[in-house]
């Protein structure tokens, strides 16, 4: 019992990492209607900012985190630029929905993303980068029968303030009224006056800040920051968005939390080289009996 | 010139070139190492002329074809070493055991259609991977299986460099003439008519689904076919060979020849293998060269360096293979 307990507090802080990766996804797709497949590089790069920044300052961290979000933005900022803007030269209905758009930019990430892992692995070495031991997050908190680490903690206060963040930003600013609306129907937006090739710029820079701090956490979680870090989470996110349906933050957020758990109680009777096989085996099972995700709303064809 | 002479021409000039003028050059170099990058490019012109045809002109954006390919190879190497069969038997078995699971695969996978299908590809070769990684029983996990028998066929030994060059580039032509013919006909206008517009091409009489089945699995059985050559020829596979980052590779040697191009497909997989290896005296740059070639291709060659209506072009007119005159020289259309 205790040891299901244990695995359900991991379960419940990877799920949240997950979560926050699965939210820059949504909020992308919810804009542009595009996969992003860079994102799981900018979960690598704020790991790697982190590093630098804890390494060169050794800062508590709470400034290391403000200056991974820093470095998120920027990060987020400049994929737009470079993979996501060439490529939408008209911005009629039909090309936003093409598939020729789609395909572009899908594979421009994926060169991106390419790109950034290579160069990583030229600047640091294809091996574990070790994390100094005062920075990480793993101190051993005794709760009753459970042993947790103070990261455990400290991943989903984050991840959780971070969600009331996001949501405050959606509901009550400016720039969130506009994301909302572009997700909503782009065309319409522009009619109504959203400048909506700046409000894509904002969702790449807040979607991809919570990737990058995502990826601080986990690195200082685990101690091992290396450049192919991003790829496994950044298909488990991806797979709890499409659980999620898409385009529905709850959904994704309830969805990674729910894969987060099942992938560490699945340790129970698989060994735990297997346990990518949950995400994936979810992934094919929503596809094939829910493809409009488990809290999805109608939707075209998938 | 009739068009059947010249046909005639170009094929020659291409077999000579594959059969005559790379084997010599490569035996005047005389690195052993040479002869590798030769037989690598020709394996991975044959894996992008199999992911032409689901995603290049079927249109199925498959980002898992690595697994089959390397389904393929862990067949030919446990029939080798375990079954001691030799080339004859595991090329055509291993074939036939990656289209098995690419058929299992795409039957219920069928439905989905643009970016689903290309995430549930994804995790399937995910999947694949994972097994061939800790299924340690079979497949001895990391560490690979070694063939010690080397190539052998029918009680000749085929081991050495030209040898084997010459029993690859032999399979890798008939394979690519198959493939050609498949995606220059009837049939591949079929596929490219459910590429365009799938329900369009249903209502229209085409068999949707059965024709993507198919498609889907003639594509596995020929990037079967590849990993049995890889494993013949490397003498060696592990994991690694077979990860996502080979699919991309595929993808992107498809993408830079131009999508629904065979010739690109090919030019492609030659550009990227040979690229990296041309690029080896200025430091490790392999893998940022794809990234590099990749992203700088659909950002100014959108249509890839062979685009499809060029290819298309020349597969009717020039090759002639699918293009007929009736008696009076009128062009009766091609079949």
């Amino acid at each position: 019992m205790d040891f299901y307990l244990q695995q359900l507090a991991i379960g419940l802080s990877v799920g949240m990492t997950y979560a926050l990766i699965a939210i820059g996804f949504t909020l992308i797709f919810g804009v542009l209607n595009v996969v992003n497949f860079a994102h799981g590089e900018v979960y690598t790069i704020g790991a790697f900012a982190g590093l630098l920044v804890v390494t060169t300052f050794a800062p508590p961290l709470l400034a290391v985190l403000l200056a991974v979000l820093a470095v998120g933005a920027f990060v987020g900022v400049g994929l737009e630029r470079l993979a996501f803007r060439p490529f939408r030269r008209f911005s009629d209905e039909a090309s936003l929905k093409s598939r020729a758009m789609r395909e572009s930019t899908l594979m421009s990430s994926l060169a991106l993303s390419i790109i950034a892992r290579e160069a990583l692995e030229i600047a640091f070495g294809s091996r574990f980068q070790s994390v100094p031991v005062a920075a990480m997050i793993n101190q051993p908190i005794a709760l009753g029968p459970v042993t947790i680490t103070n990261g455990d903690l400290i991943i989903l206060g984050v991840a959780a303030l971070m969600l009331i963040g996001l949501q405050y930003v959606l509901r009550h600013t400016q720039v969130g009224l506009s994301i909302r609306a572009v997700s909503n129907n782009p065309l319409g937006a522009k009619y109504v006056g959203v400048d909506v090739d700046r409000t894509i710029v904002w969702t790449f820079a807040v979607g991809s800040m919570l990737g990058a701090v995502a990826g601080v956490l986990v690195g200082f979680y685990y101690g091992a920051i290396f450049a192919n870090m991003g790829f496994t989470p950044g298909v488990k996110a991806f797979v709890a968005m499409v659980m999620g349906g898409l385009s529905s933050i709850p959904g994704a957020v309830v969805c990674a939390l729910l894969l987060g758990v099942c992938e560490s109680l699945s340790t129970a009777f698989v060994s735990s080289v297997w346990s990518d096989m949950v995400a994936y085996g979810f992934l094919i099972v929503t596809l094939i009996f829910f493809p409009r995700g488990i809290f999805g709303g109608a939707r075209e064809r998938v | 010139m009739s068009d059947r002479f010249r046909a005639r021409l170009i094929a020659i000039g291409f077999l000579a070139l594959v059969f005559v003028a790379a084997p010599a050059a490569l035996t005047a170099f005389g690195k052993s190492y040479y002869w590798q990058v030769a037989d690598l490019a020709l394996i991975f012109a044959l894996l992008a002329g199999s992911m032409h045809l689901v995603t290049g002109v079927a249109g199925l954006l498959q980002l898992g074809h690595a697994a089959f390919y390397g389904v393929g190879a862990y067949a030919a190497a446990l029939l080798a070493t375990k079954a001691g069969l030799s080339l004859a038997f595991t090329l055509p078995l291993a074939g036939l055991s990656a289209a098995t699971i690419a058929v299992l695969v795409a039957l219920p996978t069928m439905r989905l259609v643009s970016i689903y299908f290309a995430v549930a590809t994804l995790a399937i070769g995910q999947m694949l991977y994972l097994i061939m990684l800790n299924w340690v029983e079979v497949t001895k996990g990391p560490n690979g299986i070694m063939l010690f028998s080397g190539m052998k066929f029918a009680g000749l030994d085929l081991s050495r460099p030209l040898p084997t060059y010459l029993v690859v580039a032999a399979t890798v032509c008939v394979s690519l003439f198959v493939l050609h013919r498949l995606s220059h006909s009837y049939y591949g206008n079929a596929l490219r008519a459910l590429r365009e517009d799938d329900q369009c091409a249903d209502a229209m009489g085409v068999d949707t689904v059965r024709l993507k089945i198919e498609a889907f699995g003639v594509s596995g059985f020929f990037a079967g076919v590849a990993g049995a050559l890889w494993a013949h020829t490397a003498g060696f596979i592990s994991p690694p060979d077979f990860s996502f980052q080979t699919s991309i590779l595929i993808l992107a040697m498809v993408v830079v020849g131009g999508l629904g191009s065979l010739p690109g497909a090919v030019l492609g997989a030659f550009i990227l293998i040979l690229l990296p290896e041309a690029l080896r005296p200025f430091g490790d740059f392999r893998n940022i060269a794809v990234g590099v070639v990749l992203f700088a291709s659909i950002l100014f060659v959108p249509k890839g360096l062979i685009g499809e209506v060029s290819a298309l072009d020349f597969a009717r007119r020039q090759l002639a293979g699918a293009w007929r005159r009736d008696g009076a020289g009128a062009e009766i259309g091609w079949r």
